[in-house]
């Protein structure tokens, strides 16, 4: 999962929850965050093309080993560089890529870490979306816009998008649990409910939500207007 | 102990019992009980079935009709789905103790939520590759013996009436076909199935079948749909009852019934015309109230088309914009009942519109209830929720042709229940569970 998009867009944010929604359909995911990643793996390396494309390489490869180990790799890089995801993408093989799209001016209000406002300043040369371009993906498999999408929006959005396409297994493995079925579980088991629940349950536990989503909430609607249902 | 319930969306005694020949559901009443069975107010699929499966009113539930209100904004309306329904069904109390269920197509049914057993979601499911099975390798299952799961009558406004019997015929056999493989695949002690087919029938074709009917055709072209259907379904009966064991007691049950639409009343343009609902604008044609069309600082009250209308009134410190003060809410409802109660059709003549308060029908109105629920005519008429036109009266759904509405008796019949022999009279749908929970032995109030 190839997170990209300009700093301060929302990258390091939807990697997180991504990760740990992964994580709570009990799936072995790591998320490489651009700015650890550039602080343990990459030290040294500068902002120059060639350290950019350097930088994007090594993530690329421990994605890969990653990968090839059946764990899910969720990097958030700002990859400026369209060539060097696209060799990213080569080298990893199975491979989707986020744009993290938002508007430079709503990223340089967030100025998350303050660094828009050093850039210009001029205290950082290169600083993409300032002194440095950044290169939009041409095609995407997933486009976010964290500029009208709540962060929760931007990750279901994901999500419906790998369950549609087969990455991901469709909603059984998030299994809904009423209320009243534990409370008659725990009349059962009495003392054991906790320890029972948490071996059987233990990641397939989800909140219950009421609504569809909006999609299908129009399909159903479509059909019920049709049948006079609704109008 | 075994229980086979077997559930015919829309069916009327007067069709089950009087008109059409059924010999496997008459040689069931013969050798059990049969009746009417008193539907719910309001007389809906998604609230009477749920209500049917909890043995709980549409108040305790909080379901009053296939969307219900989240909140008291103009937009916050939201489809049933499976996870509105808070009580426990029928077949949750029974898994609970032990007992193992298959459940296919009970409204509201999807998503498919976990039982002690295997269940297949409803009409609801939003396409065929929603995941509408459990377990989820069901859905594989199923595919490998039967194709696409036809949930419903796909593009049901059409005037191409052969196929849509077709189409008809084709989800009620599947719907069959999908229970005869779960009853002998997979163990059970209860079964419960719900047949949206002949609803579909009704709605499609009741001009054809009834004389009365405003639209009925001469010559008509489908003189024998309502006879062959029904003895089709019959033997979709008796292919099932074949293949239960003596001692397993069998309900048929409808959730309504059904009769001829006469006619709709608009009632948005009704609420205009009496000064509650003021527009921003006449519409420029018919079409669907939208939250944003309404100009809400001269708005008292708006009502929900559909078999039946939901109003709700725009109250001050309730509503985003609300107009009404709160103590004339009281007031306001009492000049709607009385003038959509004296409402008669284009020339007058007396229709027997009955105009409800929530807290006449429940004794507990969960959820946000709507202000009023109007039944137009007897249920001879619907609601339309269109604005644009100005008539309070259409002969023409606004949806498209539509031919019956719903009644508020449905059928229920019985063997090995424990119920006296022959004609039962005064049963509920909201009997029904807790009748099924006796003959598991379980605690009827529980």
């Amino acid at each position: 999962m190839w997170f990209t998009g300009l700093p301060s867009s929302g990258k390091s944010t939807l990697a997180g929850l991504l990760g740990s929604a992964l994580a709570a359909r009990a799936l072995p995911v790591e998320v490489l965050d651009g700015d650890e990643v550039r602080a343990v793996l990459n030290q040294g390396l500068g902002f120059s093309r060639e350290d950019r494309d350097e930088n994007i390489r090594r993530i690329a490869w421990v994605a890969k080993v990653l990968t090839h180990h059946g764990v899910i790799a969720i990097t958030a890089a700002i990859s400026p560089y369209r060539q060097a995801r696209e060799r990213a993408r080569e080298t990893i093989g199975r491979f989707v890529e986020v744009y993290v799209d938002c508007p430079v001016e709503v990223c340089m209000a967030r100025d998350i870490k303050g660094l828009y406002a050093r850039a210009r300043r001029g205290e950082i040369a290169q600083f993409t979306g300032v002194s440095d371009p950044y290169e939009p993906p041409a095609q995407p498999e997933i486009t976010v816009h964290t500029d009208r999408e709540t962060p929760q929006e931007s990750l279901r959005h994901i999500l419906q998008h790998l369950e549609t396409q087969g990455w991901l297994q469709v909603a059984m493995d998030a299994v809904l649990v009423p209320h009243y079925l534990t409370e008659q579980l725990r009349h059962r088991w009495g003392g054991e409910f906790e320890r029972r629940l948490v071996e059987i349950l233990a990641g397939y536990v989800h909140p219950e939500e009421d609504a569809l989503p909006p999609a299908e909430q129009e399909q159903v609607l479509a059909r019920l207007r049709a049948l006079g249902y609704v109008d | 102990m075994h229980l086979c319930v077997i559930g015919l969306d829309c069916v009327p005694p007067e069709l089950a019992f009087e008109q059409m020949a059924m010999p496997n559901l008459r040689a069931l009443m013969q050798r059990g009980s049969y009746g009417r069975l008193e539907s719910v107010v309001p007389p809906v699929t998604v609230p009477a079935w749920a209500c049917l499966a909890t043995g709980r009113d549409p108040g305790a539930l909080g379901i009053y009709g296939f969307r219900n209100r989240t909140d008291y904004s103009y937009e916050g309306l939201t489809l049933a789905t499976s996870h509105s329904v808070r009580e426990p069904a029928i077949w949750d109390r029974l898994g609970a103790a032990g007992v193992r269920v298959i459940v296919v197509g009970v409204p509201p049914g999807y998503p498919p939520r976990p039982v002690h057993g295997v269940q297949v979601s409803c009409f609801l499911t939003p396409s065929a590759s929603s995941p509408y099975a459990y377990p989820a390798a069901l859905r594989g299952e199923l595919e490998a013996r039967f194709g696409e799961y036809l949930f419903d009558v796909s593009d049901f406004r059409t005037t191409d009436k052969p196929g849509l019997l077709r189409r008809i015929y084709a989800v009620t056999e599947q719907k069959f076909a999908i229970v005869r493989y779960l009853m002998t695949n997979h163990p059970w002690e209860f079964l419960m199935f719900v047949d949206m087919g002949p609803d579909r029938l009704h709605h499609g074709f009741w001009r054809y079948h009834d004389p009365a009917h405003i639209k009925h055709p001469a010559p008509n072209p489908f003189p024998q749909v309502f006879p062959e259907y029904y003895a089709f379904l019959d033997r979709q009966i008796g292919s099932v009852l074949d293949l239960l064991a003596d001692d397993v007691a069998v309900l048929v049950v409808s959730d309504h019934g059904a009769r001829r639409m006469d006619g709709a009343i608009c009632v948005n343009e009704w609420l205009r015309r009496e000064g509650f609902l003021v527009l921003r604008e006449e519409p420029r044609e018919v079409r669907p109230l939208e939250p944003s069309m309404v100009d809400w600082t001269r708005t008292a009250a708006w009502g929900e088309g559909g078999y039946y209308s939901r109003i709700t009134l725009n109250v001050r410190g309730r509503e985003p914009q609300g107009i009404l003060d709160p103590a004339g809410v009281e007031r306001v409802r009492g000049e709607l009942i009385q003038g959509l109660e004296a409402l008669g059709d284009e020339t007058g003549r007396p229709i027997g519109t009955r105009v409800y308060r929530p807290e006449e029908l429940y004794s507990d109105a969960r959820g946000v209830p709507p202000d009023l629920l109007a039944i137009f005519g007897d249920l001879y008429w619907r609601s339309a929720g269109s604005v644009g036109g100005g008539a309070v009266w259409a002969r023409e759904n606004d949806t498209g042709p539509d031919d019956a509405n719903h009644a508020p008796f449905g059928i229920f019949v019985a063997a090995g229940l424990a119920l006296p022999p022959g004609e039962v009279p005064g049963l509920r749908l909201l009997d029904i569970a807790p009748l099924i929970a006796r003959h598991f032995g379980l605690d009827v109030e529980a």
